[in-house]
């Protein structure tokens, strides 16, 4: 993680002097994972996540000179893609009234007290994050899927440390119960 | 120690300092509940790690762009210019403080009223008297030194001439020694 850190450096200092290159190298360790996040917070709809994911590196680009701290580029990314799909998802609920997330194909929860096969697994996480509200959701995003810590997931909601903890351990409360099993709860 | 006063899923995520953690586990020896709790939770948390990551559709890449490019502006207060400006703002600053800031006294320090008594006549009087004085020691000094001179130039002259004398009293007695021999050596031949 720190050779990788010093990498990103290394890639960001070059990018700020013109290097369309070096960004475009950077965009790609980078793309998978703010691709998915999008896809979570949108609910799954992949033609969304694309378009947000290219305007989140798009304005990464445009405004790389005023990151400060290279060292909390994956933060600030973060920051700028949360804010990106915050924007679509306003304005999409201003035109369609109502934002729906896609709902898994088929229901399942590990509830039922049966083996489950990895794409039953999934779907029933999917179903499970899908019923969640949005902001425990993204809570749920940052600290399970991208792994943050609390204070950087406070700098990217720009909410405070507690309010993070908050909507999390709500998230991870209801998470349980859905996904548990009998047995275990 | 309570189960309240235990953060589980904190300590789930490893977000706890070393001490909580020692506590945590410590708590969690001799509470059934707390287990169970964590338990849960990484069930939870392995169920979730189990999503497949999606491939993006497309790859994002950015071509060489005049307008994707940053201005010169950009760059330039990139390049670490912005340090030299910092540091040239914060003097100015500096500069701008301690001139508002500098203490009333130092003003009227000024020794203007000092100068204002003195006339111009006593200044010329100081400047010539100062003057005069340096020229006499220039001048002391000087012949003190011709003198001394002098003195070295006679000395080495008088042994000079002495030292000619000399030798000319020695070329008088080798001319008479000469003489006195040429007049024996004419005897000797007469004989």
């Amino acid at each position: 993680m720190i050779f990788r850190e010093v990498e990103d450096r290394d890639l960001i200092a070059t990018a700020r002097k013109g290097d369309v290159e070096a960004y475009n190298l950077l965009v790609s360790r980078w793309e998978k994972r703010v691709f998915n996040y999008l896809l979570r917070l949108t609910g799954g709809r992949r033609e969304d996540a694309q378009d947000l994911s290219q305007d989140v590196f798009l304005k990464a680009y445009q405004n790389l000179a005023k990151l400060d701290d290279p060292a909390k580029f994956a933060g600030w990314l973060f920051r700028i893609a949360h804010n990106e799909a915050y924007s679509m998802l306003r304005k999409k609920r201003l035109d369609d009234a109502e934002i729906t997330f896609d709902p898994p194909t088929a229901e399942a929860s590990l509830g039922s007290g049966s083996r489950m096969f990895p794409v039953e697994l999934s779907l029933a996480v999917q179903s499970a994050l899908s019923r969640l509200h949005a902001d425990q959701r993204e809570a749920v995003l940052l600290k399970v899927y991208q792994g943050f810590k609390f204070e950087e997931m406070a700098e990217i909601l720009e909410i405070p440390v507690s309010t993070v903890k908050s909507r999390l351990y709500t998230a991870l409360d209801l998470l349980k119960t859905a996904l548990t099993p009998a047995g275990v709860r | 120690m309570s189960c309240q006063a235990i953060d589980v899923k904190a300590y789930s995520f490893g977000e706890v300092t070393a001490a909580e953690r020692r506590d945590a586990e410590f708590h969690m020896k001799s509470c059934a509940d707390c287990r169970v709790e964590l338990a849960q939770l990484q069930l939870v948390q392995a169920a979730l790690g189990g999503l497949r990551e999606e491939e993006p559709p497309r790859r994002i890449a950015f071509v060489s762009d005049k307008v994707f490019e940053p201005n010169w502006r950009q760059r330039f207060w990139a390049s670490g210019a912005r340090v030299g400006f910092a540091g040239a703002g914060l003097l100015s600053v500096a500069i701008l403080v301690h001139g508002f800031t500098r203490p009333p006294a130092l003003t009227q320090t000024a020794p203007t009223p000092v100068v204002a008594k003195v006339s111009t006549a006593d200044v010329q009087n100081q400047i010539d008297e100062a003057v005069a004085k340096a020229v006499a020691r220039i001048e002391e000094r000087q012949n003190s030194k011709v003198d001394q001179l002098l003195a070295t130039t006679e000395k080495k002259y008088e042994l000079e001439r002495q030292a000619l004398a000399i030798a000319f009293n020695d070329n008088d007695l080798l001319r008479k020694q000469n003489r006195q021999m040429q007049i024996q050596r004419a005897g000797l031949v007469k004989d």
